[in-house]
């Protein structure tokens, strides 16, 4: 990637020098395959022959599309997780971040208002996502535990041997202290 | 440079063959990891002399081969000019097979930077072909083409495009 680098210095500089003198609207654009948040001055576009763009946040999301991979079946990105309801789809917050390609009329405290609701909206979707995520989360922990002491009950006898375990009785569940060190125990031995 | 360029790529290639030759038990999927590194680990570069390009206006040629880059030690990049020769031409047109013509590279698949600080590059390298003034002899252009041409000054191709990426 040679004639790269010195074309970046002369872009930075001449980005200070055009910068004042064209207007340049700056534009989130969201990755086309992780959908993650475009800043200015990262990522690359590739523009395909139907003059289809797709802009990409880091060179790991280019390569995957390279390779032709569908990001609905790619794990880490917003489309599987949105798709197999990892996150949050529906909702009333991301109403507000819908798209109107019609110009409004500048007014002053439209614009505002609009950029305090931003934040507050902001903060709302996020601690809503992460109820989702929580929710979906629960009962995580009791189903783990449950399914561990059943394990116990059913395959005690891979760790010690029934003779044992009907000479001294004590050894047997289900006291709850017991259950937690057997856990332990019986996690040990397997590995 | 060009083919320093290449016989590095070929290196690679090779070693990354013999590489997977060993690794891989299905043939199949041997050449379709092959297939996935060589896009991966291209190269693209500057479109110099002997590239072929693509014309796309209605002037008559279909392909190209630049002869000479106008501007640059390396070569033409997106929106550069270049001197070229028709290799390939429709029967009926303005342009015949083995005229010396200039040309715009309006697509480039080699990725150039914008002075926001991001990168854009094209499927493929594709030129339209212009006089001596810089007016296109076309009048028709197809595909998407970039808006470094209006820094350029080429506002009659910029005009002519269908979309401006």
């Amino acid at each position: 990637m040679f004639g790269f680098s010195c074309e970046s210095n002369l872009v930075l500089f001449s980005f200070c020098l055009r910068f004042s003198r064209e207007s340049s609207e700056m534009r989130l654009d969201k990755c086309w395959f992780c959908s993650s948040t475009l800043y200015p001055g990262h990522g690359t576009q590739f523009v395909r022959n139907d003059a289809k763009i797709f802009r990409f946040c880091r060179s790991k999301c280019h390569k995957n599309f390279k390779m032709k991979r569908n990001p609905r079946k790619v794990k880490w990105t917003k489309a599987y997780r949105r798709l197999h309801g990892k996150d949050m789809t529906q909702d009333f917050a991301f109403e507000f971040e819908r798209k109107h390609n019609r110009p409004e009329r500048y007014d002053r405290n439209v614009t505002e208002n609009t950029l305090k609701a931003i934040r507050t909206i902001d903060k709302v979707r996020v601690t809503r996502e992460i109820k989702h995520i929580e929710r979906r989360m629960t009962g995580k922990k009791a189903k783990e535990l449950r399914e561990a002491q059943k394990e116990l009950e059913q395959n005690i006898s891979l760790v010690k041997a029934p003779a044992v375990l009907r000479e001294d009785p004590s050894l047997t569940l289900p006291i709850k202290l017991k259950v937690s060190q057997k856990q332990a125990e019986a996690h040990l031995m397997e590995e | 440079m060009a083919a320093t360029f290449a016989s590095k790529c070929s290196r690679v290639g090779r070693s990354l063959w013999g590489g997977l030759g060993n690794n891989l038990s299905g043939l199949l999927s041997a050449s379709h990891e092959t297939a996935c590194n060589h896009f991966l680990s291209q190269q693209r570069t500057f479109i110099q002399m002997r590239t072929v390009l693509k014309v796309v206006d209605n002037s008559g040629a279909k392909k190209v081969m630049c002869i000479q880059a106008l501007k640059g030690k390396k070569g033409a990049r997106l929106g550069d000019t270049i001197i070229a020769s028709v290799k390939e031409a429709y029967p009926n047109g303005k342009v015949k097979k083995g005229k010396v013509v200039y040309g715009v590279v309006v697509r480039a698949a080699m990725q150039r930077g914008r002075c926001d600080g991001s990168e854009v590059k094209f499927d493929d390298n594709a030129v339209v072909l212009v006089d001596k003034q810089g007016q296109p002899i076309g009048t028709r252009v197809f595909g998407p083409v970039p808006h470094e041409l209006r820094q350029k000054k080429h506002v009659k191709i910029l005009s002519l495009a269908g979309h401006i990426a």
